[in-house]
């Protein structure tokens, strides 16, 4: 895993996006909520990982600290399991499930 | 314990006492990252499942992953290891070195966190006589630590 993570992932998911409208995105990554990871941290690690703008960042991470969790990328299992392997790099509490 | 610019790069400034405890405490992190056992909370906390309700997927996806990862985290808490200023100093923090920091701090705040068994409900003080009120003390301090350095690394 690379020391850091240049914020070039929204424009190549973009183009995942385009070329995956026309079909299922059926596997997601999800954030838990823990009583460790600072609010500031999950805000950071979400914008330096997925390239989120700071308010997409602040919401998702309010979601993870309000309901628990929170649904952070969509594509193909493997691409899921990659963000995965790197929030727990960051110490994240991460998991990947089929879409419900 | 201080943030400051030079010439625009972060730098924090550590007491010697500081850094005997950071020393300390990335030792302890590198002991316990290559000599847990599978079954212990901390190990649980660092490298969780990947899987929540699909035990064979979690167990395959660990396979996978857990070597690496593990191997990333010890990498980067020994090069902040070996960055820490003997005694008293200033630890400069440029965007590599704090992105590397502030995850390793993290690892640090996960390890003991998951020890002293941290909940939401914070206590609102450390009780002196909990055997375990220095461990609390230095929890505490490491969040101020990460959260000054989050403040920096995100401006």
């Amino acid at each position: 895993m690379p020391e850091t993570v240049t914020p070039q992932r929204e424009e190549l998911r973009e183009q995942e996006s385009d070329e995956l409208a026309s079909t299922d995105r059926p596997w997601v990554t999800v954030v838990w909520n823990d009583p460790i990871n600072l609010m500031s941290y999950v805000t950071h690690v979400f914008m330096t990982v997925f390239g989120y703008p700071k308010p997409k960042a602040e919401k998702l991470m309010l979601d993870v600290h309000h309901r628990g969790r929170a649904v952070v990328s969509s594509g193909t299992r493997e691409r899921m399991e990659l963000d995965v392997t790197t929030l727990h790099g960051y110490g994240l509490w991460a998991t990947t499930q089929h879409d419900s | 314990m201080k943030f400051r610019r030079r010439r625009g790069v972060p730098q924090l400034q550590l007491d010697e006492m500081e850094t005997a405890l950071l020393g300390s405490l990335l030792d302890d992190l590198l002991d316990a990252l290559g000599t847990l056992p599978e079954n212990d909370p901390v190990r649980q906390r660092l490298f969780p499942d990947g899987y929540r309700d699909d035990e064979e997927a979690a167990a395959e996806f660990r396979e996978l992953t857990e070597t690496g990862l593990r191997d990333d985290k010890a990498a980067r808490a020994e090069r902040c290891r070996a960055e820490l200023p003997a005694g008293s100093g200033e630890l400069p923090l440029p965007p590599d070195a704090a992105e590397r920091w502030l995850t390793v701090l993290n690892d640090l705040r996960l390890a003991l966190g998951t020890r002293l068994g941290v909940t939401e409900d914070e206590p609102a003080d450390i009780d002196p006589a909990d055997p375990r009120a220095q461990s609390w003390v230095v929890y505490y301090w490491l969040t101020t630590l990460q959260d000054g350095l989050v403040q920096t690394a995100m401006r």
